[in-house]
């Protein structure tokens, strides 16, 4: 590609943030995103390989070349609709997505120099469209006369429903929360990911003609099976991993132990950040113990910095090396002075008279020797216990299914973590008319993965209803 | 502690021990309402079923292999505690109970190994007590990864 000797030597563009010390008493978004300058010239970066490996890294396989290609030539608003031929959120998925794992992961120049800001570009396009008022509603096509039924208004659910509405099918989102978003809104704090711009993004989906009924609460409000047999010609279930997984250590059910799906949900769906707007109750601690080392850990753990923690502390069993959180969520959480104790694990925690936490005993751990997969696995230090004083715990070691709808739908075939079990090229169960992606058939997992889902279902889903197949 | 007046002696109660670990589990199995967790307890079911047989063999004059190199202990059962299972039992409820019933059969041939001066039935002790090392290493590294997920 010619010039690309040249392009390979202009350093990445780094995204403007708050000042550490600002952001934490607020919930504004941390990045600030790109200028038109900054963005061109980081578009400029890319040498527009033929083969680009960029796309093979993507799950929704964007066209990632030739997106960036418009933004240097400043065409933005035909960039975003580029990208939204393969994505419908991208200004979410250009804030939470783990670039440097996928589509960045595999850039040409970051063999050498440093990737492309692939998601930065892809935010800053997503973000000029909506904020030019450039979005447009998509043309709706002939309608084929076929009806499908979405569980779920999480990343897979969406994808998914607005993928089957371009195709022509009537589509229904069933949500049983009272927002749409599923993990987007209860899970991902406004200071990553604004709840307006999600609205924005849904309220697209909703413009391709989805319908989306929220407060449902499919295996109760209304079984599979009851779909099936009513007006549904298909089911995609996608409702996501939302059950907290806890360690069953002594004391978890003291008050002041949460689980971070809780806290979390108190933070961002009910809105307890935005206090005295809203006062939705939420223990503001002293002392605040997350435990894990994921995205959700970093989100809590952060969360409870900006509500007020003096020390807000990761407790981590493995080293930091191992932590499976962004590099950048760990950097962030890092400026803004959140305590990390590595290689540490919780025993129990302790309470007061009134049953309410207050320490939590720990252990330390070293890595053992690599097993047979090559992993170093941590092992506790025996005589190493110690107490740490703290008024809040939140718990974000993972999660695992909701088992409602796998039992109120006993044909569902589901694997030992109950997960549903679903072909991974089309998510197709054995089941009948019945898909499944995402969260529930991976366990937790990332955004656009679940999004990749929800498309590869859309597929398939299409061809049944056309086909028959 | 039991006492080994011979190898066979010793055999036999390690076959029982093994018969009994079986039918435990296929009673959880009949119990268990969670599919996963009934299928999780027929494995295991089946996995005692195994052992047994190996000591059948052993019984019967078949050599039984040593383990070669050290078994990792992850210690994760070491530090939870002591897990009772109900016919509802989730399936990380199973593993914790699963973790620590392997863990005992580990020490109980570990301690009657060190009972015996005969250095052909300690031998064969120290390999019983590997193998339960190596199964609760392996319910171990599963609950390591899917319990553990660190979210």
């Amino acid at each position: 590609m010619s010039g690309g000797a040249k392009k390979e030597r202009v350093p990445r563009h780094k995204i403007p943030e708050q000042a550490a010390k600002e952001r934490v008493k607020n919930f504004t978004e941390v990045n600030l995103g790109y200028t038109e300058e900054t963005a061109i010239a980081e578009a400029e970066r890319c040498i527009q390989c033929k083969n680009a490996k960029c796309v093979t890294g993507c799950p929704v396989e964007i066209d990632i070349p030739g997106f960036i290609k418009l933004i240097a030539e400043k065409k933005f608003d035909e960039a975003a609709k580029k990208i939204k031929e393969d994505n419908g959120l991208p200004a979410v998925c250009g804030r939470v997505c783990p670039q440097e794992d996928q589509c960045e992961g595999l850039c040409i120049l970051g063999i050498k120099h440093e990737p492309v800001a692939i998601g930065n570009l892809e935010r800053f396009v997503a973000d000029y469209e909506r904020e030019n008022k450039l979005v447009e509603k998509p043309e709706v096509p002939a309608q084929t006369g076929k009806k499908v039924a979405v569980v779920g208004a999480g990343p897979a659910g969406l994808t998914c429903a607005g993928d089957l509405a371009k195709m022509g099918h009537k589509v229904t989102v069933f949500e049983a929360l009272h927002v749409e978003g599923g993990v987007l809104v209860y899970g991902i704090p406004e200071f990553r990911l604004p709840k307006s711009i999600l609205k924005e993004e849904v309220d697209f989906v909703k413009s391709l003609g989805v319908e989306i009924h929220t407060n449902f609460l499919v295996g109760k409000t209304e079984t599979i099976q009851e779909m099936l047999e009513g007006e549904y010609d298909a089911v995609f279930i996608a409702n996501g991993a939302g059950l907290p997984m806890f360690m069953n250590i002594p004391g978890e059910n003291l008050n002041g132990v949460y689980s971070s799906n809780e806290y979390l949900t108190r933070s961002n769906l009910m809105k307890a950040y935005a206090f005295p707007e809203y006062d939705t109750p939420i223990m503001k601690g002293k002392n605040v113990a997350v435990v894990g080392g994921g995205n959700t850990a970093m989100d809590s753990v952060r969360t409870a910095k900006r509500l007020g923690a003096e020390r807000a502390m990761i407790i981590y069993r493995r080293s930091r090396e191992e932590m499976p959180a962004r590099v950048e969520e760990i950097h962030h959480a890092e400026e803004e002075g959140i305590e990390f104790h590595l290689l540490t694990n919780p025993l129990e925690y302790i309470g007061d008279e009134n049953g309410w936490v207050k320490k939590v005993r720990s252990i330390k751990m070293e890595l053992g020797e690599p097993d047979s997969s090559g992993r170093r696995r941590p092992v506790p230090i025996e005589g190493s216990e110690f107490e740490m004083d703290v008024d809040v715990v939140v718990v974000a070691i993972g999660t695992q299914s909701n088992p409602l709808i796998q039992q109120t739908t006993p044909d569902l075939p589901v694997n030992k973590w109950g997960y549903i079990e679903a072909d991974e090229d089309t998510g197709k169960t054995n089941m009948k008319g019945v898909w499944a992606g995402g969260d529930i058939v991976t366990g937790g997992a990332t955004v656009i993965l679940a999004m990749g889902a929800g498309k590869r279902a859309a597929r398939s889903i299409h061809e049944y209803l056309m086909n028959g197949k | 502690m039991e006492q080994f007046k011979s190898s066979d002696d010793l055999l036999d109660f390690a076959i029982k021990n093994e018969e009994k670990a079986a039918d435990l589990y296929e009673e959880l199995a009949g119990k268990a309402k969670n599919a996963a967790t009934k299928k999780f307890w027929e494995d295991l079911k089946e996995e005692e079923i195994k052992h047994k047989n190996k000591l059948v063999e052993l019984k019967a004059g078949k050599t039984l292999d040593a383990i070669s190199g050290k078994i990792m202990d992850l210690k994760i059962a070491d530090y939870l505690p002591e897990q009772e299972v109900t016919d509802t039992a989730d399936y990380q409820q199973a593993l914790i109970f699963a973790m620590q019933m392997e863990k005992a059969e580990f020490k109980l041939y570990k301690d009657l190994a060190k009972q015996t001066d005969d250095a052909e039935l300690k031998e064969t002790l120290k390999i019983l007590a590997q193998e339960e090392a190596k199964h609760k290493l392996q319910l171990e590294i599963e609950y390591d990864e899917y319990v553990l997920q660190e979210g």
